[in-house]
């Protein structure tokens, strides 16, 4: 079988979840004999594959990001004047190197992730008619609390024009009947982890005690955005502090919010205690991880959370919020309501203060874990590329 | 045949959701969540309590030979008190038929025998005589919480003056014997031990209502006439009381089961009812049981796992414990009384983490999102009690 995937990012160039995905599925997939043609943006560099049997395509260079941010004064989008005409562009080139190779290669099923390289995809399916699977990780509806029309536009398109959609969730797959996909045509399949990557290494304990200074260290790790509920996560901060002063937050990731943040964190009085890294490279995530004592995921929307698995993977006790995919399947970790400031703050103290439960926690993480590999993801993938292919047929 | 049944009678008194930043200075009445409690009580009352008790007592007066056991927490009296009082009344109108035995237990629903000072153990078996003597004989059988069983506890509980004790009927005791007979327990004198016979307790209380199961649906003939075909001096059928209108609704035909259940069983010459105390009056032991380590009737394991199997568990019972001194240097009741009330072995039963199917069963019962959560909220509450303590 083989497929044409259109993917966004590849490590080492990642920005979130989705690079991860591509990256782990696609070793997945080809471990299991499926062949893929990975198309991208060209970066300039060139991306890692995953495994012998993957070819990495760049088909055009692109402004564009995934995840859009505010854009600092002095410095343009990059979008131009248009973001419709900048995606319109980017699907043009991007459709027509597919098609390309298509003809040398034929293609079983087209695979796209997310809604930058839908409108690609649509076009290559209607010039091929190749049957289409679209992957949401997540939906325009998560990522603002002030949906942007140009986008659900192209959300809406992408849901209609898809023959099967993957949604990382349940939750997300409610996201996307939002958006008018039939349900019927809806499947899930988590995300995973590969618990290998976050497995200690000699020397890790000794930074991660030098850095914590007999500290207890409460983590965050993601873009500093609404969706992932930094906000919060500073509230409670406050409270914890209150009962245990030594307590120190490391804030990981970058995003338009951090000037907010850094000024909250002065204005609650608690800016001694919390410690912005900006954004965290991949190589380092897994030394980020190790001097945790506990994670928290506060998302507001959280598609699915693969960092949750990332952390659990590390050792290290995860505190969720309720309204995350993750949450659906783990049973190792505590969920909160992420505007629950008092219930937040509550956990994780009781985390820091309580050896036992956390112990447990970390302890009961490996039945979680177990069930989350990349290869179950690829098996469930493959299957419905194969139920796709046969419903074109 | 002896046809011996007994019921399970407890509602658990749960707690607040109790914020660690919540300060109650020691005060009981914060702890427990009344309304909640009010609202599980007079739910069950409605759907089981009360409708299985107008059928019993209809069935005790219908059928002279018919007879059964209870045993009700001191738990469950109190919240029927607060929140049900006909609920009381009902039972004590089976009591006064003088064919309903009432059991002794723990009057906490506790795992106070686990303490190792015994003493508090003994206290709280003397409260529940004490509360069940107001409208029933105090029966000579025993019955610890969620059939906890082992030598010592059977030794300990023939020097209070029982002479018989309820234990789960397992194979691991058993070995190649029977549960159908009375046996003796290994260093006691004369107690004697009634095993559950768990299959068959197990067909009424899980298996009525489950479509999979080959016997499926189950009938009063067809249950009486397995009884029929035993070999043994009793058999004996134990279950929660909450089986009849909670576990299995009243559209299961679980009342309709227990209605025709009597008259079927007393038309099978061979069959006849008896009593815990009677069972132990009039039939011999066949042999001794061997128990050195405690058993009971919970989860898949039958042995104290349910309650004290991962850290967080065993962590908060020691907590508990420890407290215990203080508690009674203090010579304050309320305070006393709320911490038996911590001693509830359900707070416990809700910080399990088991996995397959064990878990499903605790998560039902729990009020919590998670045994996390579970272990969280008890701890808060326990720091506040402890430091109403240490303020004098």
């Amino acid at each position: 079988m083989r497929i044409a995937m259109l993917g966004w990012e590849f490590p080492p160039f990642v920005s979130g979840g989705l690079g991860v995905h591509c990256f782990e599925l696609t070793r997945a997939l080809c471990s299991r004999g499926v062949e893929i043609d990975f198309f991208m943006p060209g970066c300039g560099k060139k991306p890692q594959p995953s495994c012998p049997g993957i070819r990495i395509i760049d088909v055009a260079e692109t402004k564009l990001k995934p995840y859009l941010f505010v854009a600092k004064r002095g410095q343009s989008t990059g979008y131009g004047d248009n973001l419709l005409s900048a995606v319109n562009e980017y699907a043009d080139a991007c459709a027509s190197g597919v098609v390309a190779e298509a003809e040398s290669r034929g293609y079983d099923v087209l695979h796209a992730h997310d809604w930058l390289t839908a409108p690609a995809a649509s076009r290559v399916k209607r010039r091929l008619s190749l049957p289409l699977v679209q992957t949401f990780h997540s939906t325009e509806f998560d990522r603002t609390s002030y949906p942007w029309d140009c986008i659900l536009g192209i959300e809406r398109q992408a849901a209609a024009d898809a023959d099967l959609i993957i949604a990382v969730s349940k939750r997300t797959r409610e996201q996307v009947l939002r958006l008018g996909a039939r349900q019927e045509k809806i499947r899930v399949v988590y995300n995973g982890v590969d618990r290998k990557r976050f497995r200690e290494i000699e020397g890790e304990r000794k930074y991660a005690d030098e850095f914590k200074k007999g500290r207890k260290v409460v983590l965050f790790l993601g873009r500093l955005t609404e969706q992932k509920g930094p906000v919060q996560l500073l509230h409670a901060a406050k409270l914890v502090l209150e009962r245990e002063p030594g307590t120190l937050f490391v804030i990981a990731g970058k995003g338009e919010l951090l000037p907010l943040l850094i000024s909250m964190a002065m204005h609650l009085g608690i800016s001694k205690n919390v410690r912005f890294l900006g954004f965290v490279p991949d190589e380092d995530q897994r030394r980020i991880y190790r001097i945790a004592d506990v994670y928290v995921m506060p998302s507001t929307s959280e598609p699915f959370g693969i960092t949750a698995l990332e952390a659990m993977s590390s050792g290290v006790p995860v505190i969720v919020s309720k309204t995350s995919g993750v949450s659906e399947v783990v049973k190792s970790a505590i969920r909160v309501d992420f505007w629950d400031i008092d219930r937040m703050a509550d956990r994780i103290l009781s985390v820091l203060q309580h050896p036992p439960l956390s112990r447990t926690m970390v302890e009961m993480a490996n039945s979680d874990l177990e069930a989350r590999t990349w290869e179950r993801v690829a098996e469930e993938t493959e299957s419905i590329y194969r139920e796709a292919a046969g419903k074109a047929r | 045949m002896e046809i011996c049944i007994y019921f399970q009678v407890h509602q658990p008194l749960r707690l607040s959701q109790f914020s660690i930043f919540r300060k109650d200075g020691g005060h009981g009445g914060g702890y427990f969540d009344s309304e909640l409690n009010r609202k599980i009580m007079e739910k069950v009352a409605g759907k089981c309590y009360l409708p299985a008790n107008r059928l019993m007592l209809e069935l005790l007066e219908k059928h002279p030979e018919f007879k059964v056991s209870y045993s009700l927490t001191g738990v469950f009296i109190e919240q029927c008190k607060m929140f049900a009082p006909e609920v009381l009344e009902s039972f004590a109108a089976l009591a006064r038929t003088g064919r309903a035995e009432f059991l002794s237990e723990t009057y906490h629903h506790s795992l106070s025998y686990l303490f190792s000072d015994k003493g508090e153990f003994l206290e709280q078996v003397k409260l529940h005589k004490e509360e069940i003597s107001r409208f029933a004989k105090p029966s000579p059988v025993f019955r610890n919480t969620e059939a906890m069983f082992s030598n010592d506890i059977a030794y300990l509980v023939e020097r209070m003056g029982y002479s018989g004790i309820m234990a789960e009927g397992l194979d691991h005791l058993l070995g190649w014997r029977s549960p159908n007979y009375l046996y003796g327990v290994k260093g006691c004198r004369n107690m004697k031990v009634l095993l559950r016979n768990y299959r068959l307790s197990d067909d009424i209380g899980y298996r009525f209502s489950a479509k999979w199961w080959s016997e499926y649906p189950l009938t009063a003939g067809k249950y009486a006439s397995w009884l029929e075909n035993l070999q043994g001096d009793c058999t004996n059928i134990f279950m929660d009381y909450e089986t009849f209108g909670e576990h299995h609704w009243q559209d299961t035909g679980i009342f309709e089961f227990l209605r025709h259940l009597p008259p079927e069983i007393l038309r099978r010459p061979n069959l006849g009812f008896s009593t815990p105390s009677e069972l132990v009056g009039k039939v011999g032991i066949r042999d001794d049981i061997d128990a050195p380590d405690v058993t009971s009737w919970a989860d898949m394991e039958r042995d104290t796992s349910a309650w004290l199997g991962n850290e967080m568990q065993r962590d908060a019972f020691a907590a508990l414990e420890k407290l215990g001194p203080a508690v009674k240097e203090k010579g304050d009741k309320d305070a006393l009384r709320t911490w038996r009330m911590l001693g509830n072995s359900d707070h416990f039963y809700y910080m399990c983490t088991k996995s397959l199917s064990d878990q499903d069963v605790h998560n039902y019962f729990s009020p919590y999102d998670s045994p996390f959560d579970a272990y969280i909220n008890y701890m808060n509450v326990l720091r506040d009690f402890s430091d109403g303590l240490k303020k004098g």
